[in-house]
């Protein structure tokens, strides 16, 4: 994060800010003196704000758009990777010789160092082997080049030596159980999430408490502030282990060169590739490039070049040629990332005004062999409460690391402080959103709960369990914060050529969240065009520097610098056209595709003609996201969803028939590619409480479901009607007031089911995901078996 | 109790399973046969058994988009791994490899199936249409161009399956609910979650009144 | 990675036969083939396609029954007129397996054929009985989508739909071998796993299933087919129940039941079917029929939950199938 510039001259400036259509005023702000103008709201903009179509939407519709997985160069070699067999394990020999003898094969690597997982903080204690300690089934062991992708990787042969294994995060917290890592272990986050801090207390495989406390009494006297309450709600909450599941699996096309080392990598953030294969492979940032020019998801798990990646580039540098190495399916599924479990004991005390007191949470989680499985953003940052403490706790177990995904931790702890909310409020005698006014001093939040009242007629809520007949309706609510964080490594170039013809440019990629599309606008809107005319080439290393697409920050990092290097490159062609047009530069105007005087009869010539003027064949402004305007401070974006559900209490199915959900995300730059944003995040968010659950078998450690057939995602038909709302929030922190909403879209969906399926049956399940068993169990309709319920 | 047919190969590693290997049959000692083998019976039924062809690649002719394309391949290579790698035809995409994603539908003489499910040498001379045949030059299919007027697309990667069934859905129910939407892409997994905009998509295509395509 | 093999096109079933040993996979719509040979799970020398074999693709409808030929799709199954109209339970089978483009190119043989989906099963990895291995993984491990009922040795259910609605129609197929052609009833053609836990049905060696046979559905015939499943887009059956009632009136006279994803092979519930005959159907009938139709049942650890599923799935099917006019 940069800090304030103190040396750079500043002006004072009138910016929007408030809520538009509520609160909406004006505030000043000494920004920098060479920032671009204020933009106005957006009903006076033309573009901005505006439904506009994808930029990319012809590549992607007609199957032009080469992702990563489907670039094919001359002399491409096929990698494959050899998986551990076993969940833990030393391995005592690889043999590669058959694999080296096959006549197709031309490069085979083992596996040096494993990435993406916990290690040693004292790596002398590591248990003695040639070869890194298999810790899950499915770990990359070794990977072979080919000329065609055959099985050339099953003639490499291992033999490994068994080790017990502990998959079950309850068998792995529990005294005596067989350690993960052999002493203590820590884990980096990435760009995105993950990962936690280093030097944890570690007890055999749990780490923590990771203590974070709102007040002194929270620290260490957390029973005094619950004894001051009156009311106290309290509940174990349990969700389940998540995979990202991108349609795109992990990989890169690499291609070592002796002049350097191309990439084409399916990642969410370029730069962070290159730094890291620099770093690997000890050669200059400066001969790495990067290639993302699409990319097909990545939701948290593709920051970095991973394992497939670092293979890759291994393969080609030992064979010469370019290698293309992506996950199957299955190792995808198993070795990729996933959203830790969680097991969540937490209470919720209020005083009988409704104000809470005292929040207090208790989690352990699993990310497998690495580390990030917190819960506790929820309970720090959703409601006002004087004495809040949470003790996270990280749990090793023999599985996939986890990874970083779609607002990490909060999903799971938004499940679990927003139903207590919900039981709050019962115990309380008042309606939830009123428990929600007296304790939310938001303003957006308070207006989201506002419009989404009204939207969703909220007033049809019955009592809990009173429907009549087997298949109830409910209605439920939940809500979400995230944070609006700002990546300052975001540039942008923008060039216009003699002919007309622009392009702006950043290393920045395109997640799906349609960034290309935004960029077009700013730039367009600038240079009175429409974004069709805008060249706008990004995922590539060699542009300027771009954030990384994680943390619902690409938006609000980097939409300022394009409009800043928009900005200057249209000063920068006033300037030249209006002396050629024998105008004052402060008259001309730029929109509808002219460049023109101010007043009627004035020179009027199209953007062509003005940018022949020009005295060198192209012009190019880049400009570097400056600091946010005005004094520090940690700012939010959330939003308010409400569900009604009709759940079938003699199979027990769950249906989401209705969403509401209500949103702020600063300044709305694309109504249209924002609300499909907010559907996907109400879809993932439906899918992770009803459907996803990546199963390992507790006999052996090994995944029976890595397929998306039976690790079930919702499809088509189990869509509800989604209904989206945004509130327009200028926040005047930047010269587009733009922030993010990838996240806060999927946070609180899931307790605001769990809400909806308690007010129509009567009885709340506080395990994810809500399958028929759970919620027939819950029901009291499951016959005992023997051995106990799965 | 007649005898299972199974199937043996080479024991994979690891498994520790044995395979039963059966020996019965015309006389033929086929168990654990390696490709030479199977190619010389192969060769050694011909007149009276079915047309044989591999293990290595042969030649196949394919129709795709309106023309023959000649390539050579190995019996076991899906239609998608045809497309993608021999025609260098990347649009159709591989997701989940075993036909529960839909990301590889094409068209089979307007039919939509999973190309990772489908041999090559299955196709035979039925006309493949794949997301790459679906425009006519510059002129947008209906669907494309409702795909992009909805933004039904947000990775992108499940896009091509997506167009193709609803491609084939307009063509054989031009004015489609949306609940029939819905059921023409139950089985095209999207995991950024834009269903809402592909149906979306398709009811605004449908009304262009050029659901037969463009 | 499928492992090479050869390619047999054979156009007529002699050509077929003269090809099968056992080196060879029958390969009809391929749906069960491609994941089986992708897994690892079989590994043929030789791949015989029957697809174009001729004359196995009909569908006749005459005063004996339906035939239906092995090479019929499940989308057409569905779609077509008088199977929706006078055999619905089997229509609505064949629509709700899978997705539309499986439908499209799956065959109604091969789903009857096809090998169950037991996760321990399909991967390699697992060196189960039904491999002829040493153990069932799922009794004590990941069963919750396993059977409830004669699961003592392989906990697998049948993965085939359409053969809960063909069974409860009584239908019989056609299975013809180098000599000559048997017609064997669907039901007894499923096997339990105590008879051989290594297979799934009584198909012998050089044997081509040719025809599917189903009895005329008089006029007073009403069917349902009913599948709860945890998404509606996609997905296996959690339980499968296939209803047929030959009715007078609002009497049920023959009940046929089928239990499906309930055992190892299609079951059919002769309790419940006793609970029906010859009572009018109501709520309360058909309720009793549920409970009946799961006792007994001897769920694993973690797939008790399906008894009240199948229950009411039967209560359901029944319902529908009484609420209908006759010959449906």
């Amino acid at each position: 994060m940069a800090p304030p510039d103190e040396n750079v001259p500043t002006r004072k400036v009138k910016l929007n800010f408030g809520i538009a259509g509520a609160s909406l005023t004006e505030i000043e702000r000494e920004i920098s003196a060479d920032e671009p103008p204020p933009l106005p709201v957006n009903e006076r903009l033309k573009l901005i704000g505006k439904p506009v179509t994808r930029w990319d939407g012809r590549q992607k519709v007609t199957g032009a758009a080469r992702y990563p997985s489907d670039i094919q160069l001359a002399g491409m070699l096929y990698g494959s990777l050899v998986s551990a067999t076993e969940t833990h394990a030393r391995i005592a020999v690889i043999d590669t010789s058959a694999a080296e003898k096959h006549p197709g094969v031309r490069a085979v690597h083992v596996v040096e160092k494993i990435l993406e997982s916990a290690e040693l903080r004292d790596p002398t204690q590591e248990i003695p082997s040639k070869y890194p300690i298999v810790r899950y089934a499915g770990q990359p062991v070794a990977a072979v080049a080919a000329v065609t992708q055959a099985e050339a990787a099953r003639l490499v042969e291992v033999t490994y030596e068994k080790k017990p294994f502990v998959v079950d995060l309850e068998r792995a917290m529990a005294a005596g159980a067989p350690p993960v890592f052999p002493a203590a272990a820590d884990q980096e986050g990435s760009a995105g999430g993950g990962g936690g801090p280093a030097g944890v207390l570690q007890t055999g495989n749990v780490r923590g408490p990771m203590k974070r406390s709102s007040s002194p009494e929270a620290e260490s006297g957390i029973d005094r502030s619950f004894a001051a309450c009156d009311v106290v709600v309290e509940g174990e909450f349990r969700t389940r282990v998540q995979t990202h599941s991108c349609l795109e699996t992990h990989g890169a096309l690499a291609d070592w060169r002796v002049d350097g080392l191309t990439v084409y990598s399916s990642t969410q953030g370029t730069l962070g590739v290159r730094d890291e294969l620099a770093a690997i492979f000890g050669i200059p940032k400066s001969r790495v490039r990067v290639l993302t020019e699409h990319m097909g998801g990545g939701f948290g798990s593709k920051f970095g070049a991973g394992n497939a990646g670092v293979i890759a580039t291994h393969l080609s540098r030992k064979a010469g040629a370019p290698v293309r190495l992506f996950c199957t399916r299955k190792e995808e599924q198993w070795a990729t990332g996933n959203r830790p479990d969680a097991r969540m004991r937490l209470r919720v005390g209020a005083k009988k005004d409704g104000k809470l007191h005292a929040i207090h949470l208790v989690s352990h989680g699993t990310a497998g062999v690495g580390t990030g499985a917190g819960v506790g953003g929820p309970i720090h940052s959703l409601y006002d409460c004087p004495n809040v403490l949470s003790e996270e706790h990280d749990v090793f177990t023999n599985a996939g690391p986890g990874a970083a995904m779609r607002a990490p931790g909060h999903p799971q702890g938004c499940f679990a402080l927003e139903q207590l909310m919900d039981e709050l409020a019962a115990k309380l005698g008042i309606d939830v959103l009123d428990l929600m006014d007296r304790n939310d001093s938001h303003a957006a939040r308070r207006e989201e709960r506002k419009i989404g009242t009204r939207l969703f007629e909220w007033s049809r809520r019955k009592p809990a369990g009173s429907d009549k007949g087997p298949v109830k309706r409910g209605l439920g609510v939940a809500q979400a914060v995230w944070y609006r964080f700002t990546n300052f490594d975001a540039a942008c170039e923008v060039r216009i050529a003699r002919d007309g013809s622009v392009e702006a440019l950043s290393a920045v990629q395109d997640i799906g969240g349609g960034i290309k599309t935004v960029i077009a606008q700013i730039v367009a809107e600038e240079l009175g065009l429409e974004p069709r005319q805008i060249d706008v080439k990004i995922g590539d290393t060699n542009n300027p520097p771009g954030p990384a697409s994680g943390g619902s920050l690409t938006t609000g990092s980097i939409t300022p610098a394009v409009r800043e290097a928009a900005w200057k490159a249209r000063n920068e062609l006033v300037k030249h056209a209006s002396t050629a047009m024998g105008l004052p530069a402060a008259d001309v105007v730029l929109e509808s595709g002219r460049v023109k005087g101010r007043l009627p009869g004035q020179k009027d010539v199209s953007f062509k003609q003005a940018a022949a003027m020009l005295a060198t064949e192209q012009i190019s402004a880049q400009a570097k996201r400056k600091p946010e305007y005005g004094e520090r401070a940690g700012l939010r974006l959330g939003g308010v969803q409400f569900v009604e559900t009709l759940v079938d209490t003699e199979t027990g199915i769950v249906r989401p028939v209705r969403v509401v959900a209500v949103h702020d995300c600063g300044r709305p730059m694309n109504l249209l590619t924002l609300r499909n944003q907010v559907n996907g995040g109400v879809i993932q968010g439906l899918s992770y409480a009803l459907y996803e659950n990546r199963k390992l078998d507790r006999n052996t450690g090994i995944m029976v479901n890595p397929n998306l057939e039976q690790y079930k995602i919702l499809g088509s038909r189990d869509v509800p009607d989604i209904q989206v709302h945004f509130i327009e929030e200028y926040i005047a922190r930047s010269s587009t007031d733009a922030s993010g909403i990838g996240e806060p879209s999927t946070i609180p969906t899931a307790a605001a089911l769990a809400n909806a399926v308690h007010n129509a049956i009567g009885v709340r399940i506080r395990e994810l995901p809500m399958t028929p068993a759970r919620v027939l169990a819950a029901l009291g309709k499951v016959p005992a078996a023997k051995g106990g319920a799965a | 109790m007649p005898e299972r047919l199974n199937l043996d190969g080479k024991d994979p590693k690891g498994a520790g399973v044995s395979r039963r290997s059966f020996l019965k049959g015309a006389g033929l000692t086929a168990a654990g046969a390696t490709a030479a083998e199977a190619t010389l019976l192969g060769a050694g039924l011909a007149a009276s058994g079915p047309k044989t062809l591999g293990p290595g690649a042969v030649p196949i002719v394919l129709s795709v988009n309106g023309a023959a394309r000649r390539i050579e391949v190995e019996p076991r290579t899906t239609l998608a791994d045809a497309l993608r790698t021999n025609l260098a035809l990347t649009g159709t995409k591989v997701v989940c490899d075993r036909g529960s994603c839909s990301s590889c539908t094409v068209l089979l003489e307007g039919i939509p199936v999973n190309s990772c499910m489908t041999f090559a040498l299955d196709v035979g001379a039925r006309e493949i249409t794949t997301i790459e045949g679906l425009a006519k030059g510059d002129a947008l299919h209906a669907v494309q161009e409702g795909f992009i007027a909805a933004d039904a697309m947000q990775c992108g990667f499940c896009t091509s399956g997506m167009v193709m069934s609803c491609a084939a859905l307009l063509h054989r129910n031009p004015h489609p609910t949306r609940d029939e939407v819905n059921e023409a892409v139950s089985g095209n997994l999207c995991r950024c979650g834009t269903y809402p905009h592909v149906v979306d998509a398709v009811v605004h295509a449908a009304e262009s009144g050029r659901g037969k395509g463009g | 990675m499928i492992p090479k093999l050869v390619w047999m096109d054979a156009t007529t079933l002699a050509e077929a036969h003269a090809a099968l040993d056992g080196s060879t996979m029958i390969k009809a719509g391929g749906i069960d083939v491609m994941d089986r040979l992708k897994e690892g799970l079989d590994r043929p020398a030789r791949l015989l396609n029957i697809r174009n074999v001729a004359g196995l693709d009909t569908l006749r409808d005459d005063d004996t029954g339906l035939a239906v030929g092995p090479l019929v799709t499940l989308a057409r199954l569905a779609d077509q007129k008088v199977v929706r109209d006078r055999y619905r339970a089997i229509a609505e089978a064949a629509a709700l397996a899978a997705t539309p483009q499986i439908r499209n190119v799956a065959t109604a043989g091969g789903n009857l054929l096809q090998r169950p989906r037991c996760w321990y099963f399909r991967n390699e990895q697992f060196p189960c009985f039904k491999k002829g291995g040493a153990e069932c993984f799922a009794q004590e491990g990941e069963n919750e989508y396993h059977a409830i009922f004669a699961n003592d040795t392989c906990a697998a259910v049948h993965a085939s739909s359409l053969a809960v609605a063909l069974v409860a129609f009584n239908a019989a197929i056609d299975l013809a071998g180098p000599k000559g052609t048997r017609t064997v009833p669907l039901e007894g053609f499923f096997t339990a796993a105590s008879v051989d836990v290594e297979r799934e049905n009584a198909l012998a060696l050089d044997e081509i299933l040719t025809a599917i046979r189903v009895p005329r559905a008089s006029f007073a015939t009403a069917s349902a087919y009913v599948k709860i499943a945890e998404k509606e887009s996609e997905d296996w059956p959690l339980a499968e129940v296939a209803v047929v009632l030959d009715r007078q009136g609002p009497v049920a006279g023959r009940a046929s039941i089928v239990l499906g994803s309930a055992a190892h092979t299609p079951l059919r519930s002769k309790a419940a079917e006793a609970v029906l005959t010859g009572k009018t159907v109501t709520e309360e009938l058909a309720a009793a029929a549920g409970r009946a139709a799961v006792e007994g049942a001897t769920p694993l650890s973690g797939n008790a939950y399906k008894i009240p599923i199948f229950e009411t799935a039967v209560k359901r099917a029944i319902l529908a199938a009484a609420g209908r006019k006759g010959g449906t």
